[in-house]
């Protein structure tokens, strides 16, 4: 039962304490105004011993004159007067006591009722007598009734002044017992009322003990320390039921951290690995393209067999090694500046010338140029790729038939580049695949110099901030394909020269 | 576990407070029941079956009042109250008065001091009547229905006071102070009124002892002087009437303890101790001190306490079993300075 108590909700259980102090009081009170009304109703009763020895003693008064007005006159009114008073008389001796005690007032209370008795006796006797108008007896009988009047009005006297000395003695050990009475409910009210506070104070403390568990731990949790102890519960009232979702809350939050801090240690782990794979790959790239060429060695190289070829007089052999250094110094030579279209269109040139080498003059090259637009600015590396790009699927297999276009020309702000060949074609899909990016370059393209067209047309649209800067069109199969750059022209100042 | 722990904890102090309250309760729910119930019962008196009343003239005299302590104290062990009737009464009743008191009170037994007037027996015989049993204490009264008569044996006590007088005479007759031809004139003072037949016994009986003793033609002379007890304070002025006179007696035997004290104060008064020599009557403290000065010869020791026994048995016996013996006789010793030393270390002793 007191376990359920604790399980009470906190309102009910503090109204509970506040109604049990109150009720406590409020029966203790009762007791005492009980007791003191006893004891003033017992106060008021004091004397009531005397009150009624006085009346009687009226009523006794009264008989003795009625019976002497009706011996005296024999008036009808005093008779009746006599019946009445008789009556009175009567009712009250009834009601005495006839103990005998060791009390002498109670011994005299019986005294006085038998006397009484036996004086109503020889009172009622008289009457009759003088009614029936014996003369002589109720002469007798009235002496005899005023002897016993005497005596019993003295014996009243008596028993009043003893009942009275009795009273005043129990009025004066009443009136200290109520003092004491007094005093010891002051202290009765006093002991309940501070044993109320210090309930109340002990239980209400006990209430609230966990809140302040609760608090001093929500403050730890809030200064940051996840760590904190648990707050135990110890009852299931409300202070219980926060208490339960505060311990709750801190265990979730640290196990959410913890579920956190160990993915972002796999996340970081793999960004780790994969930046380690991805400097890996460049420094082995890195590596492996200064491996490959060595560019002042290479030029020397070539400028000697040059010189040597000048010197034998085989000038197309001189003539063929030359166009082969220049390519390759403008491969090392211009990769992060900007270049202007007449270098990249020379490159294009130093290209086809080399690959007719090659191949024996089986490429057509021909070249429309508006010489005005040749100093115009563009990124490095473009234009070559792409015709490599047009050689490589377009022509490679066409033989002599094989025609490369290259033509630079004006639209209104823009310069455009255009490069078309005449080779088998590719499809749409694969021009939205090529313009996405998607073609990738492939590595076991032994004829490339490495950069790919996903590589050209990223740069640029980097370059010209235009999503639209490159087009590639092609009509059909075997009708070739035709590549448009557009770039902006830098060279206004040159436009009327 | 600890939660536990802390909930027995819990539970422990609650049920402290609320024994605790319940305690606090208890003690006043006791204090009340004792001390304020209590206070109706403290007044409640031992209760008795019987109610006997003693009614006597003079119920201040230490004689009488020592009567009724034995009486009282037989009649605790009994159940039976005995009352003296007129103690708490304001008017100073007779003992007819206080007799037909008794009797419309319908007691259940009078001891009283009787007397051998008509009145006295009419009052008896009617209280008998009226089924009340009667026993005359120390003064009988023979013509009545009375039950029992308790007295102290009139003829003893005479009997003594002559051995007394005798005794007297001898020493006087030795110590040369007296004559063989001088006459010794005792005087034996009687209340005027008594009707009784307890004085008129003990003086015949002192005669008779003496003439006995000495012969009819002794030279004593015993006279009986009668004291006025009629009124209240008679008895003092009659005593003193006798040390008026020219002749004034050798030996003064008084019969009751008043008429002792006064004749006892009469000679210190008169500076005549050693001259009257006083035959008292009842050991009370001033007659015992007296005699322990040489100014009073001897008494009469009268077991009270045994009369008030008597007196209750005799009415407890009638009540029981409706009849009784007629006399009952207390025992008598003589106290002199002999013996009194004796009486003196008792009184203490009672008085303690």
């Amino acid at each position: 039962m007191l376990s359920r108590f604790w399980d009470l909700p906190l309102r009910k259980k503090i109204s509970g304490i506040y109604i049990l102090a109150n009720v406590l009081v409020f029966i203790v009170n009762v007791f005492l105004i009980v007791g003191i009304n006893g004891m003033s109703l017992e106060m008021d009763m004091v004397y009531q011993d005397n009150r009624q020895l006085n009346e009687l003693s009226d009523a006794l008064d009264d008989v003795q004159d009625s019976m002497t007005t009706y011996l005296n006159a024999k008036t009808s009114d005093s008779l009746e007067e006599f019946y009445r008073s008789d009556q009175a008389y009567s009712m009250l001796i009834q009601e005495m006591n006839t103990q005998i005690t060791d009390m002498s007032y109670d011994r005299m209370e019986r005294n006085i009722k038998y006397m009484s008795e036996n004086y109503l006796l020889i009172v009622r006797q008289a009457i009759e007598a003088k009614r029936g108008r014996n003369v002589e007896k109720y002469r007798v009988r009235y002496e005899s009734a005023t002897d016993m009047y005497n005596y019993l009005s003295n014996y009243i006297i008596a028993l009043n002044r003893e009942q009275f000395a009795k009273n005043s003695e129990n009025y004066n050990r009443l009136s200290k017992s109520f003092m004491t009475f007094e005093k010891i409910s002051v202290i009765v009210l006093g002991a309940v009322i501070v044993g109320n506070v210090f309930i109340i104070i002990s239980l209400v403390s006990r209430i609230i003990a966990p809140l302040g568990e609760l608090a001093t731990a929500a403050d730890e949790v809030a200064g940051g320390n996840l760590d904190a102890e648990l707050v135990k519960v110890s009852s299931k009232d409300e202070i219980g039921v926060v208490t339960n979702a505060f311990n709750k809350m801190v265990v979730n939050i640290r196990e959410y951290i913890e579920k956190q801090r160990q993915s972002m240690e796999v996340e970081r782990a793999l960004k780790e690995k994969e930046l380690m794979m991805e400097t890996h790959l460049k420094d082995a790239q890195l590596k492996y393209l200064q491996a490959q060429i060595n560019p002042h060695f290479l030029f020397n190289t070539l400028n000697a067999g040059a010189q040597l070829a000048m010197m034998e007089g085989a000038d197309r052999t001189y003539e063929y090694v030359q166009t082969v250094a220049d390519f390759f110094r403008y491969n090392v030579k211009k990769q992060d500046k900007p270049v202007t279209i007449g270098e990249e269109v020379n490159l294009v040139d130093n290209y086809i010338r080399i690959l007719n080498v090659r191949f024996s003059g089986d490429i057509h090259y021909e070249k429309q140029v508006d010489e005005r637009l040749l100093n115009v600015e563009m990124p490095s590396m473009i234009l070559q790729p792409i015709v490599e790009n047009s050689v490589n699927h377009g022509i490679r297999e066409m033989g002599d038939k094989g025609m490369i276009r290259l033509k630079v020309y004006r639209d209104r702000d823009r310069v455009c580049i255009m490069i078309k060949d005449n080779g088998k074609g590719i499809g749409p899909e694969e021009i939205d695949r090529i313009l996405r990016g998607k073609v990738v370059l492939s590595e076991d393209k032994k004829e490339s110099n490495g950069i790919g067209l996903d590589n050209v047309i990223a740069r640029i649209r980097l370059y010209t901030d235009d999503p639209e800067a490159v087009s590639i069109t092609c009509e059909g199969e075997d009708l070739g394909v035709e590549t448009i750059i557009r770039i902006p022209n830098t060279n206004t100042e040159n436009e009327n020269v | 576990m600890e939660n536990d722990l802390n909930k027995k904890i819990y539970n422990r102090t609650l049920l402290l407070t609320v024994a605790l309250l319940m305690v606090t309760l208890i003690v006043i729910v006791i204090f009340y029941q004792f001390y304020i119930k209590g206070f109706n019962q403290t007044d409640k008196g031992k209760e008795y079956d019987k109610y006997y009343v003693m009614i006597t003239d003079n119920r201040k005299s230490s004689f009488m009042q020592a009567v009724y302590k034995g009486a009282f104290d037989t009649g605790q062990e009994e159940s039976i109250y005995v009352d003296m009737l007129g103690d708490s009464l304001p008017s100073d009743y007779t003992v007819n008065d206080l007799f037909k008191i008794a009797i419309s009170s319908q007691v259940d037994g009078i001891i009283v001091e009787a007397d051998e007037s008509e009145e006295m027996t009419r009052l008896i015989n009617e209280a008998v009547d009226e089924g009340i049993p009667v026993v005359t204490l120390l003064n009988d009264n023979t013509k009545s229905s009375r039950c029992s008569f308790v007295g102290v044996g009139g003829y003893n006590i005479g009997r003594e006071y002559g051995g007394q007088v005798i005794e007297i005479i001898n020493e006087k007759r030795t110590a040369q102070e007296m004559g063989n031809d001088d006459t010794l004139n005792v005087a034996v003072l009687v209340n005027s009124n008594n009707q009784t037949s307890g004085q008129n016994i003990i003086v015949s009986a002192l005669q008779e002892t003496v003439e006995q003793r000495l012969g009819s033609s002794s030279d004593t002379e015993i006279n009986v002087v009668a004291v006025d007890n009629t009124n209240t304070f008679s008895v003092e002025e009659s005593v003193r009437d006798i040390f008026m006179n020219q002749d004034i007696p050798d030996i003064i035997v008084a019969l009751d303890e008043l008429t002792t004290t006064c004749v006892y104060q009469a000679i210190v008064d008169y500076n005549i101790v050693g001259k009257v020599t006083i035959l008292g009557y009842y050991n009370s403290d001033t007659i015992v001190n007296a005699i322990n000065r040489d100014v009073v010869y001897s008494t009469i020791f009268i077991d009270t306490a045994q009369l008030g026994e008597y007196c209750v048995e005799a009415l407890k016996e009638y009540n029981e079993l409706g009849a009784t013996s007629q006399y009952f006789t207390a025992d008598v010793m003589l106290i002199n300075k002999s013996n009194v030393s004796m009486y003196m270390t008792k009184e203490e002793e009672n008085a303690e």
